[in-house]
Order: C-alpha cells, then structure tokens, then sequence
C-alpha cells in the first residue's frame, strides 16, 4: 500500500494539473484557430470559414455563452452538469422545432432585422442568472437559463445560415457554442476565488442591460442621422449660357423626340 | 474660457459599432470620472456595497436608455451628469456611509441621467447592438477600475488617498457643472 501511494499520489497530481490547464489548454486552442481563420486571405474563406467569423463569433452571439460559462463555474458540480445538458437539450429543441419558436417570436416587431431578438433574450436570461441573490436559486435559474441560450443559439445558428443546406454550418455553430462554454468554464473553475461571485454579478448586470437595450434599440425604426446645417456658405450655381458641351450624337434621345420634331422610324413600328 | 464637455454628451450624428461605443465612455471625461466614482464609492464603504452600486447603475441605467431611446423628454440631463461627477466626489471626499438604499437610490437618479445621454445615440447607431455592447463593456470596466483602485487605496494612509481622488473627482464636477448649469 505504502509502495503504491506515492505513484497514485503523483497520478493524481498530474491529473489535477491536466484539470486545472484544460481550460486554458481549450480558450488557447480555439483563440489560435479562429485567429487562423481570421488572418487567412479574404478571397480564400469559403462561407463556414466567413459564417463563424460574422456570426458565431459575433459578440451578441458569444457573450451569452461566456456568461452561461461562468454561471456554470459558480454553480455546484451536479447543477452545472445538468445545465450543460439542458443547453444540449435547448439546441436540439431549437434546432428541431425552429418553426414553432419563428413562428411564436414573429410577432416581435422587424423580426427578421435582429435575428428575431435571439442575442437579447439569451443575455437577459443568462444575466439573470448571475444576477439572482442566493446561490441555490441562481442554481435553479442556471436550469432554465440553459435552456434558453441553447434554443436561442439554434434559432440564431438557422436563421443565419447562408447555405440552407451545409451540415457543416450547424455543426460548427455548435461545436463553437460549447467551446465557449467549456473554455470559459473550466479556466474559472480552476482558477476560483472568494471573489469570483462579485465580478460574476457585475458581469451578469452587464448581460441584462446590453441584452434590453440591444432589445428595445432593435424595435425602434433607425432615423437618420440629423445633420447640422453646414456653416460653408452654399456656393452660387447659376447656369452659364453658352454651347451644348455635348455634340448631338451624343444628346439624349428623349430631347430630340418630341413635339414638332419629326421622328424618323425605319421599322414603321409605332410610338408608344 | 468655459468647457464644453459635458454638454457634448449627447451627439446629433450616427455613431457606428463596437468601437465607438467602447470609446464613449472611454473618451467622455464626465461619463468616466462618474464610472470611475461609483466603484471607488463602493469599494471605499466595503461590505456588499462593492458589488451592489456597480450592478445597479447599468440596470437602472437601461431606464434612462429606454427613455432616450423612445424621445422621451428629460430636462436637466447634462446638468443631472454633471452633477454626478460632483456629488459622487463629495460622497468619496468626505468618506460618506449612507445606508444601502439611500445609496442606491442616488445611483440611481444619476444612472438615469447618463443611460438617457447613451439611449438618445443607440437609434441613430449603424449598428445598434455592437455599440451597446462596446459602451456597456466600457462603463463596466471602469467599475471594476474604479472598485479596484478603491480596495487599493482603502488602507494605505487611512483612506486618505482615495479622499483625494473624491477631491479632484469633485473638482472635475465643478468644470463640468458651470457650462451644464449655462446649458440648463
């Protein structure tokens, strides 16, 4: 037994390790391959490659899922277990009853112009659930606010598909999603600290605001921007008699048909 | 020679996406020192109010966005910003402890003010949410400066450094208060 606990003791210490630079190991993982992405010539990108960089990594799009990764990390094991299942679960309902969510959030006005509020809906939801007092309903709410970011990321992920078809859209809007989550996750799990839950909140405060005014900006018709009147003094624009600058080949038709002006028509077809 | 700083808050031109509105904050001095104060506030009377005065402003401060937002009127914004920045620094100068609500409720009235200055901008942005997103980002990291200077400063002297910083946080609001003051 005492022959075997040092090798089981440095066992365990390398899986400790390995737990605690998983997370990072992930965030440094796919920061590299999305820096790849967005460094590789324009002309080259197929439609995945501009997708992701246009939409999955669109900030309304990750910043849910960076909440949903730290609520998770402040959240107890079996609570966070069960919301990154829910969140599963939340795609698959997105993904497979799209047209009854479409149909239920197409009453929200210029629907289509914000991704029918997909991105606000997810921060409210995700902010509400750092925000809550209490760690054991801030858990409950984790639940639900799991299931809402997933079926609203497959509802984003559908109605921004370019291909309509690509299998490889979805799948990678997916894979994308959980990515945040476990980077995100896992590194402030094993980095926590008495202290975590203050900045969680203010971050959770951040997601409700920028969720509403995201919303209530969406709903309202852009004006147009109201330009002061110039200072510049309005030059004079007063036509200069003189020649046509443009000699008669090249005049417009219309100014040599008309009234009194006999109309030459090879085709004898008639005017209109 | 007066400035104007203040009453630039509110800009008659489109704004564009993530960038300008990271930078609003960022480059408004009368919006960053009240951001700045409400974390140092917090921090220097401790306890729960170190996250509770942070988390309330940008929530209340989606009222005041809203009301922008849809035209409401609101006279006095400026001034109402303006005064901010001085009471706020007063509040750190003199180390002042009010209960929690009272707090809060100040926080409130201010937050109203400079959520209105933002909202007024949001419909007129080229892209409305990353613009949001970059100035909600902005304000809340200089509250997290604002707190993380605060619970540097709490001991160091007796708290004497962080009055100092209310001093000129204060002073900020009398330069900011004289045009705003003209304005209303």
């Amino acid at each position: 037994m005492s022959q075997h606990s040092p090798s089981r003791e440095r066992r365990l210490g390398v899986l400790a390790t390995a737990g605690k630079c998983s997370g990072p190991a992930l965030a440094a993982l796919g920061l590299l391959g999305a820096a790849a992405i967005a460094l590789s010539p324009a002309a080259g990108r197929s439609t995945l490659t501009w997708w992701i960089l246009s939409s999955a990594l669109a900030p309304e799009r990750v910043l849910p899922l960076v909440g949903l990764g730290v609520a998770l990390a402040l959240a107890g094991r079996r609570y966070s277990l069960g919301a990154l299942a829910l969140f599963g679960g939340g795609l698959a309902v997105g993904f497979f009853s799209k047209d009854w969510l479409l149909s239920a959030l197409q009453a929200i006005p210029r629907a289509t112009s914000h991704h029918f509020l997909t991105g606000p809906i997810s921060s409210v939801t995700v902010g509400v659930a750092l925000v809550l007092p209490g760690a054991r309903v801030r858990s409950w709410f984790l639940l639900i606010a799991a299931v809402v970011a997933g079926s609203m990321l497959a509802v984003a992920i559908e109605v921004t598909d370019p291909s309509l078809h690509d299998v490889a859209i979805p799948l990678a809007g997916v894979v994308i999603g959980f990515w945040i989550i476990a980077a995100i996750s896992l590194t402030a799990r094993a980095f926590r600290r008495a202290w975590f839950p203050i900045p969680a909140r203010i971050l959770g405060s951040w997601l409700i605001a920028i969720g509403l005014l995201y919303g209530g900006a969406s709903l309202i018709p852009k004006q147009r921007p109201a330009f002061p009147p110039s200072a510049e003094p309005t030059p004079n624009i007063v036509p200069v008699p003189g020649p046509n600058p443009l000699p008669p080949f090249l005049e417009p038709p219309q100014d040599r048909v008309g009234p009194g002006i006999p109309y030459e028509n090879p085709a004898g077809l008639q005017q209109p | 020679m007066l400035p104007d700083s203040a009453a630039a808050h509110i800009t008659s031109t489109g704004s564009g996406g993530f960038g300008s509105g990271f930078a609003h904050p960022l480059t408004g001095p009368d919006h960053f020192l009240a951001m700045f104060a409400v974390g140092l506030w917090g921090a220097q009377m401790g306890g729960r109010t170190v996250w509770t005065l942070p988390v309330t402003f940008p929530l209340i401060m989606v009222a005041g966005g809203a009301a922008g937002m849809f035209g409401l009127p609101l006279p006095g914004v400026e001034f109402g910003i303006a005064l901010s920045v001085l009471a706020l620094g007063l509040a750190i100068t003199f180390a002042w402890h009010p209960a929690e609500w009272m707090a809060l409720c100040l926080i409130a009235v201010f937050a109203i003010c400079h959520g209105y200055a933002h909202g007024a901008e949001l419909p007129l942005a080229a892209d409305p949410a990353d613009y949001i997103i970059g100035f909600v980002l902005a304000t809340g990291l200089i509250h997290v400066l604002g707190i993380g200077v605060g619970l540097g400063l709490g001991k160091p002297l007796g708290g004497r450094l962080a009055r100092g910083l209310g001093v000129l946080i204060g002073l900020g609001g009398i330069y900011f208060l004289v045009p705003a003051f003209s304005v209303a």
